[in-house]
């Protein structure tokens, strides 16, 4: 039995030597070509920087964060010439080890780390480099370093146009109730809800017209159920537009509106966020609020580039574009992505763009958006800005104050009238 | 002392009673590994990636950092005992995953409220070991199939953490993750000649260590042992096959309880919201059992082979371009390779034992 078993053994090893031996003339076949390519652009007059974006938990596919962040750096570098890997980590634990190894190497002039997970692990490391730069986006360490950018939104801008767009829809629907399906009780979730409920306000200032306004914290970013429960809810309190923001839970959101609409309850819209998300459902989300990540990962390369780099925080806006409203071409782009990666099933990027387009001349009314030109004028003129709470007491104050209506609580500068 | 060396001449003579079975096993496992690393060299060919650089990558950077290899290496570790010794008893426990958060969930209430890590484990394996027993129990004394329990059980326990996560152990400074293990209860790391290393790792081998003498040199892994081989025969020898499995669930729930609490106390210190920190690793613990032919002293080293391989993965990505799921592939190719021959052995001796029967 034993020899039996060695005889086998033997000749499996025979085999497998003959596989080995192939793919190591395979190997040494492709190497062989490959240093040609190599010194051709070796002798280009500039420095070619080197950036590592390094994704958050689940890297790219997500339709939203990280592809976002490939596609600034993708024009990063088609635009500034810089040379760009990616990295995707497995875990948490792993991001201390990276972030040290890549530091050591030097071979890299920023490294770009998308998400907040990356907080902890930056503010335990940047300190040990100080000649590596880091850019965080969309968190803060809440330290200033030299070596390190972190770039934060201005949530409360772009949630503003939104709430304008939103109160005017729900008036073409036949109602006067908007809503939100809000992920965690959070800071960057309070800035949505104040320029949200500033948006409504906002409206019903300027035209007279009542606006009723539902928020609801589901209390996770991560479950669809949640979110279909949550935006039955609002639904059956009367809710014509809601806004999706809890990340993957307000796709349960999108399923809520999509039923009510099929199962003829009533007719609603979805609005969604971060990404375009029009393409989920282009017959019921005419819209969707931009957070440009994009834009922020080209920002924080174009700083080293340029030579312009200085530590500290940095907030986009609608000024800097980091913030707004997906125009139709955000929306084709992004309807092609999920096309690419089959999300998109029984539609082509066109129809997506046909139907918003429609949807967005049929409900949006040119009143509504002379409003929101107007507010977006006055935010990127610097002529009003919002307040951003530091504690949830301040938070609730400037809610309670809202919802009197009294739109200047919200305002750091400027007022409105 | 005395027992010391009576067990080391017992290992002694064991090694030299199977000499020829463990040059069997070996040169099986070179053969595979050749084979497997061919198979996934073959892949990276087709797909277009050069497999000399890839595989220089894999090794280099998997390997280049001691501490994160071996750090990484311990949680796995010890969900691989956590599917081995109920494997060994003829029970299938997927559950190492829930065990796992359980075992962390709870020795961080423990910890941050006595500031003792050593207590912390302790509670953390108890849990562990309680959900295990609890599995066994079901499936003793009411049918219940342990699959099932566990895939149920995981997600409870997956929900659980994060509803504590979100609404009572959040860190108000850093809201997505938990509030951290006191700075006074961390297990911290001892100087080595390759390096400072947590301690964890040594006291994840020295649970393998003991763990494989339970196995192999005590009454109850005796009983362990043959009520997996045959039930009937336990019965036939006198031991109860239903405490057996009782044994191992709660001996397997506790290696992944403190796989579990050694992560949190030694290593990440906090659970963050998206669950990155503990997903997995129940899941992964299986492939490492199973690649360690679920031998206490074979996991040791297949958790490390297994760390290298995430490690070096990941690096995949940055320095070659290549996507991220590359990695994972490249992974389950080397890692099917490796586990065949023993899948292969016991189809084998499964048969045999058919035909001897039908005689």
């Amino acid at each position: 039995m034993l020899r039996k078993s060695i005889s086998k053994v033997a000749a499996l090893t025979i085999v497998a030597i003959v596989i080995v031996i192939i793919v190591v003339a395979a190997a040494l076949f492709t190497i062989g070509p490959a240093p040609s390519p190599s010194p051709s652009p070796s002798p280009t007059p500039a420095k070619k920087y080197k950036v590592a974006i390094l994704f958050d938990v689940g890297g790219r596919g997500d339709l939203s964060f990280n592809d976002m962040a490939w596609l600034g750096a993708e024009r990063a570098s088609k635009e500034l010439g810089v040379e760009v890997s990616y990295l995707t980590p497995k875990s948490l634990q792993d991001m201390i080890p990276l972030l040290e190894s890549l530091s050591e190497s030097g071979e890299y002039d920023i490294l770009v780390l998308i998400g907040f997970l990356w907080t902890g692990p930056l503010n335990q490391t940047a300190d040990k480099y100080p000649q590596q730069k880091f850019a965080l986006i969309d968190a803060t360490t809440g330290v200033i370093r030299d070596n390190e950018v972190d770039i934060l939104f201005r949530e409360q801008e772009c949630a503003s146009l939104v709430g304008i767009i939103a109160a005017g829809m729900a008036y073409e629907l036949g109602g006067n109730t908007i809503g939100a399906v809000a992920g965690m009780d959070i800071p960057p979730l309070w800035k949505f809800h104040i320029g949200y409920l500033f948006g409504a306000k906002y409206f019903e200032l300027k035209t007279g017209k009542k606006v009723n306004f539902l928020w609801q914290y589901t209390g996770t970013f991560t479950d669809t159920q949640a979110g279909y429960t949550t935006g039955m809810q609002l639904l059956q309190q009367g809710a014509k537009v809601l806004y999706g923001l809890a990340g993957l839970t307000h796709v349960g959101m999108f399923n809520a509106v999509i039923d009510w609409n099929k199962e003829g309850k009533g007719k609603a819209f979805a609005i969604g966020q971060d990404a375009s998300q029009e393409w989920y459902a282009p017959e019921y989300i005419p819209l969707s609020g931009a957070k440009r990540v994009d834009v922020a990962v080209y920002t924080a390369i174009e700083m080293v580039v340029k030579g312009t780099w200085k530590g500290g925080i940095i907030t986009l806006g609608l000024k800097e574009e980091g913030v707004g409203i997906w125009d139709l071409d955000g929306v084709e782009w992004f309807a092609e992505l999920a096309k690419e990666t089959g999300q998109l099933k029984d539609m082509t990027p066109d129809d997506v763009y046909n139907t918003v387009k429609s949807l967005r001349e049929q409900y949006i009314k040119d009143y509504v958006w002379d409003l929101v030109n107007e507010l977006a004028e006055k935010i990127k003129k610097g002529e009003i800005a919002f307040k951003t709470p530091m504690t949830h007491e301040e938070y609730d104050a400037i809610i309670s104050e809202l919802l009197k209506g009294n739109l200047n609580a919200a305002l750091e500068k400027g007022s409105v009238t | 002392m005395m027992s010391l060396a009576h067990f080391l001449m017992k290992f002694r003579e064991r090694i030299r009673a199977r000499y020829e079975e463990y040059l069997v096993i070996t040169i099986e496992t070179l053969a595979s590994a050749i084979i497997g690393f061919s198979i996934g060299a073959l892949v990276l060919y087709i797909l277009g990636f050069n497999p000399a650089k890839i595989y220089f990558i894999l090794f280099s950077k998997g390997l280049s950092n001691p501490n994160y290899l071996l750090s990484k290496s311990t949680p796995i570790m010890l969900t691989g005992l956590a599917f081995a010794i109920p494997m060994l008893a003829g029970v299938f426990n997927i559950g190492g995953e829930g065990q796992l958060y359980i075992g962390a969930l709870i020795s961080l209430i423990v910890v941050t409220s006595t500031h003792n890590p050593a207590l912390g484990i302790l509670a953390g394996m108890v849990a562990g070991a309680a959900l295990g027993t609890f599995k066994a129990v079901l499936k003793v004394y009411r049918g219940v199939n342990e699959v099932i329990a566990a895939i149920m059980l995981n997600w409870v326990m997956y929900f659980l953490i994060l509803y504590l996560l979100t609404e009572k152990l959040y860190n108000p400074q850093i809201p997505h993750e938990s509030i951290p293990v006191p700075e006074d209860a961390r297990l911290g790391k001892i100087p080595t000649p390759i390096g400072d290393i947590r301690l964890i790792f040594f006291i994840a081998v020295i649970a393998s260590l003991i763990i494989y003498y339970i196995l192999y040199y005590t009454n109850i892994g005796y009983m362990l042992r043959v009520a997996g081989l045959s039930p009937k025969t336990a019965k036939y020898a006198g031991f109860n096959p239903n405490l057996a499995i009782i044994y191992s669930m709660a001996l397997g729930g506790a290696m992944a309880g403190l796989g579990g609490s050694l992560l949190l106390i030694g290593y990440v210190y906090s659970i963050d919201t998206t669950m990155s920190t503990l997903f997995g690793l129940g899941f992964t613990g299986i492939g490492v059992a199973l690649l360690g032919r679920n031998n206490p002293i074979g996991i040791i080293f297949s958790a490390i082979f297994f760390s290298m391989l995430i490690i070096g993965g990941e690096m995949i990505e940055l320095l070659a371009g290549a996507p991220p799921e590359l990695a994972d592939v490249l992974t389950g190719v080397i890692v099917i390779a490796l586990a065949l021959p023993y899948m292969y052995r016991m189809l084998i001796s499964y048969m045999r034992i058919r035909r001897l029967i039908k005689k």
